[in-house]
Formats: C-alpha cells, sequence, structure tokens
C-alpha cells in the first residue's frame, strides 16, 4: 500500500524541529516508555515480549539439530529473522518476506552475529556429525515506530534467558544456553531535516533516512546499517553515536535487570 | 487422532492426568484492546495457548475480484508463530492454517453485520503465539473480542471451544496430550446468545449421545467464556471493573 505523505505533517515535523520539539513533547535523544518481559511463552525456549511506546513486539528462540557445514565441522549455526505479517499495521500486507522485513531480520542477525555473543564452538555436540542451530524468530504485532529497536531487544533478551532443549532431542542434559556479551541496537530516524532517537510512527511518515547502529558491551560497533532515502554527514554521524552509546548501556542494564527476576 | 490406545489419559480414580475434571476447562484470561496499531485487538490465554487477533477495516476491498456489491467480505488470517510449538514451523502459510483461515472468517460473517459495508473488507489477523491444543477455537474466541474492541457491529460474538473423547470418556477441552492421543475432537464456535452454532469441525470417532454430551459440555463452557469475553470488553471501555 502506498502511504501518502501529508505536506502538511513534514511542514510541521520542520517547525517543531526549529524550537527542538517533537510531536510528543519529546527531547530529541529520548526514547519513549516501555517494557520489556522475558519467558513469556510456553513451546518457545527462550522468549522476549517488548512494548516500546505503541510498538510491540515478541521474540522467541528454537533449536534444531542439523549437520554442520563442511568447512566448520564443529560450529553450530544461528539464523534471526523477522515476520513483518499484516496484524503489524494497516500498511502490512500478505504474501512472500518483503524487502523491508528481510532487511529488519538480517540487520538483527548482524548485530548479534557479529558481537560474537554467542559461541558457536559451544553449540557442536559430535564434530563434522551433530550441532545445534539456533533460531530467533522475531514477530511484529504492532508497528507504532521503530520496530528495529523493539526487535533488536527483544532478540537478545529471548536469547539470554534460552535454555537448549538437550533432554528433548537425547543429547544430554537441559542447560542455559551460553551468551557472552548484549548487543543492543539504537535506531536514528532524520526528522524535520535531524535525527532524533526512537522515532514514532508519525515521524517515521514525516521524516527522512535512518540509521541503525548495535553496540557490544565494550562500546564496539558490531552492525551499521543506513535505510531509506537521504544522506548524512560525519559531523551528524559523530553526535548520533555519542547518543547511541548511552542508550545502550541504559537497555544494556535493562535486560541485566529482567534477567535477574 | 484416536491411534494411540495405550497412552493413559485418565487416572485410576476417573480424574485427568492434570487434575480437571471431566467438564472443566482449562483458565482463560482475556484482554481488549493490546495493539495500538489495530483498530480492535485481543490477546486470549486459554491454558497455555496463548493467541493475538488484530482487526483493521471496513477498509477498501482489494484485489478488486473479492469484492461484494452487497456486504463486506471478512479476510481472516490464521498463522502460528514459528516458535508456538515444539517443533519449529517453517513461517508462511500452510494447508492448514488456509482452511482454518477459511471456515473461520465464514464463521465470522455470519455474526458480522456485514451488509453494513458493501464493497469493504474487514481484515482479520490471528496469530498463535504459543500452542497447547485448541488454538482453532482460542483464535476464534480472540478474533470476536478485537472485532467488538473495533466496534464492528455483530449479532453476537462467537466464543470457541472444544470438547473430545479420550479412552472412551467424552471430557471438555482437550489438552495437549489428549489431543494427541484422544479418540476425536470436536471444536465449535458458539453464540452464547441465540444458542446457535457457527463453526464446526469434528474428526475422530463419536456416537450420537457422545456427540450430544459433548455439545452440552460445549455449551456450558461457552457461557463461562463468553462471561470473560465481556467482562474484558467493560473494562477496556467502563475504564473500570465490570
Amino acid at each position: 500500500m502506498v502511504e501518502l505523505v501529508p505536506t502538511l505533517l513534514r511542514q510541521e515535523l520542520a517547525r517543531l524541529a526549529e524550537d527542538d520539539s517533537r510531536l510528543d513533547g519529546r527531547g530529541r535523544w529520548e526514547g519513549r516508555e516501555f517494557t520489556l518481559e522475558t519467558n513469556c511463552l510456553y513451546n518457545a525456549e527462550g522468549s522476549a515480549k517488548v512494548v516500546m511506546g505503541g510498538t510491540v513486539v515478541y521474540a522467541g528462540v528454537k533449536f534444531e539439530l542439523r549437520t554442520p557445514w563442511p568447512d566448520r565441522p564443529t560450529q553450530g549455526s544461528l539464523m534471526c529473522g523477522a515476520e513483518l505479517r499484516p496484524v503489524a499495521g494497516r500498511k502490512y500486507e500478505p504474501g512472500p518476506p518483503s524487502p523491508q522485513s528481510i532487511e529488519l531480520g538480517r540487520v538483527v542477525d548482524r548485530g548479534i552475529r557479529e558481537s560474537g555473543c554467542i559461541d558457536m564452538e559451544s553449540l557442536c555436540i559430535v564434530p563434522g556429525e551433530k550441532v545445534w542451530g539456533v533460531m530467533i524468530d522475531i514477530h511484529v504485532l504492532s508497528d507504532r515506530g521503530n520496530i528495529f529497536d523493539a526487535c533488536g531487544l527483544a532478540a537478545i533478551a529471548a536469547l539470554r534467558t534460552a535454555i537448549v532443549p538437550a533432554e528433548r532431542f537425547d543429547v544430554g542434559d537441559d542447560h542455559k544456553l551460553q551468551i557472552n556479551g548484549t548487543p543492543i541496537m539504537a535506531s536514528f530516524t532524520r526528522v524535520g531535516g535531524r535525527f532524533v532517537l526512537d522515532a514514532s510512527e508519525e515521524e517515521e511518515l514525516g521524516g527522512d533516512e535512518r540509521i541503525h547502529i548495535t553496540l557490544g558491551d565494550e562500546g564496539h560497533l558490531h552492525s551499521l546499517q543506513k535505510g531509506l532515502r537521504g544522506v548524512f554527514t560525519p559531523a551528524e554521524f559523530a553526535e548520533i553515536f555519542e547518543v547511541a552509546q548511552t542508550r545502550c548501556v541504559e537497555l544494556r542494564k535493562i535486560v541485566a535487570k529482567e534477567e535477574e527476576n | 487422532m484416536g491411534g494411540y490406545g495405550d497412552v493413559q489419559l485418565l487416572n485410576d480414580d476417573g480424574s485427568r492426568l492434570d487434575g480437571r475434571k471431566l467438564d472443566e476447562m482449562r483458565p482463560v484470561t482475556i484482554e481488549a484492546g493490546i495493539l495500538p496499531a489495530a483498530e480492535g485487538s485481543a490477546m486470549v490465554t486459554h491454558g497455555l495457548n496463548v493467541a493475538v487477533a488484530a482487526v483493521y477495516g471496513p477498509m477498501e476491498a482489494h484485489p478488486r475480484k473479492i469484492q461484494r456489491q452487497d456486504r463486506a467480505v471478512i479476510d481472516v488470517r490464521y498463522n502460528m508463530a514459528p516458535f508456538s510449538t515444539s517443533d519449529r514451523i517453517r513461517p508462511g502459510f500452510n494447508r492448514r492454517s488456509r482452511e482454518i483461515s477459511k471456515v473461520t472468517a465464514e464463521a465470522l460473517e455470519s455474526v458480522v453485520l456485514v451488509e453494513r459495508y458493501p464493497r469493504s473488507k474487514i481484515r482479520v489477523e490471528i496469530e498463535i503465539l504459543a500452542a497447547e491444543a485448541g488454538t482453532r477455537c482460542v483464535g476464534i474466541t480472540a478474533a470476536s473480542v478485537a472485532l467488538a474492541d473495533a466496534g464492528i457491529p455483530m449479532r453476537d460474538m462467537i466464543v470457541g471451544v472444544a470438547s473430545g473423547k479420550i479412552e472412551d470418556t467424552v471430557v471438555l477441552d482437550l489438552d495437549k496430550a489428549e489431543d494427541n492421543y484422544g479418540q476425536a475432537d470436536l471444536p465449535v464456535g458458539i453464540l452464547p446468545n441465540t444458542g446457535e452454532i457457527a463453526f464446526l469441525q469434528m474428526d475422530g470417532d463419536l456416537s450420537l449421545e457422545e456427540y450430544n454430551l459433548a455439545m452440552e459440555y460445549n455449551f456450558k463452557a461457552a457461557k463461562e467464556i463468553h462471561e470473560i469475553m465481556v467482562d474484558a470488553l467493560r473494562r477496556r471501555y467502563d475504564g473500570g471493573e465490570a
């Protein structure tokens, strides 16, 4: 479905930008209220629900036994996919995975994979024969803006609570999936000419390009992505990178706190 | 169904493995209006099942060929999340979900006042997040509450319930083991106010007496679930206790 971008909305967003304010009154680097809940789904080996403003996202982790790739006989595998099903909003339609949902899944996948938080060798059961395949499926139920951050957060939170169901597959005792790190994504959207954190649906509708930054525990970059039409300057990146660092530390604390409970 | 006779599903004292009585259903909770992007939505938990439904529309019906000049069409998609079952499900439609979507749509079209919205479409999205037997019924219940939450006029809400047969005994609301190893399953969609039936499927082996008892259980359960549905809508719209 074609979204008609109302000229009035763009004008309003530009006007607000001049006063350094936003449609919902938030500060430029202020995120919406959000909640994180883990282990909320029966049948998933790890699960998480994230509500960020009006965006609702679930992630579930499943395991399967598979034969390793011939060139990596001692390594398991990781797959992360996102589904933007029609349930998520008026603009989503049924059909094969859209380019947007593929981008979403792959950006989240890269952040987790490249952070090295999963030791692929630890997923090996019998070298050359049997390894674990870890599958993270992300289900977007309600898109009211910034699904990337919600999906990234749900995925890592679900992984961090996952139990490897070894007993069910007759390969030992159930145990916690070993995870060394909490990669977190922070996303910025150009709205009214300048970048803001955690854009709402309206801001995305009347905004331009977005930038996604995934940072690991040490503050290192693990995944970057620029999406949609638009360009940015190195100075703009330097500014949002600084914000991303603070944001990721905050969210990481919330994931850790939820894990303790 | 019914191929595994040696699995014990009833305790020696006649009670069920999870301690329920023969005509006792699993606990049900319902919340309306949980998805901000949708015009109407609901989440239903029924035992360990979790179903979410979202309603969009009425909107222009497209592709054009599905349009009806005299009424709205209801476009239902029943989908199980990849992580909703013990073995992961490959994303996408399969024959089972297509069939359930079709009969669910036809059930909902029999209660929604579709004549009010000619040439339009009402989208109903049912997502099963966790499955423990009986998901189609939980989906129907969730869809009904979501339609009501969206303010779409209906003659009645449909309550999804199922009874079945295990060890030659009729029981209400099969759980996973009872569904896997039982002898029959009778899922229905009941209009609690009129006593009519809008959805019916069955597989297995039932005598007429057993069918009648299973239906009796279903109607009893539908009444209980209907109260929970109404309560969820009251909580949403009265802004307080029912």
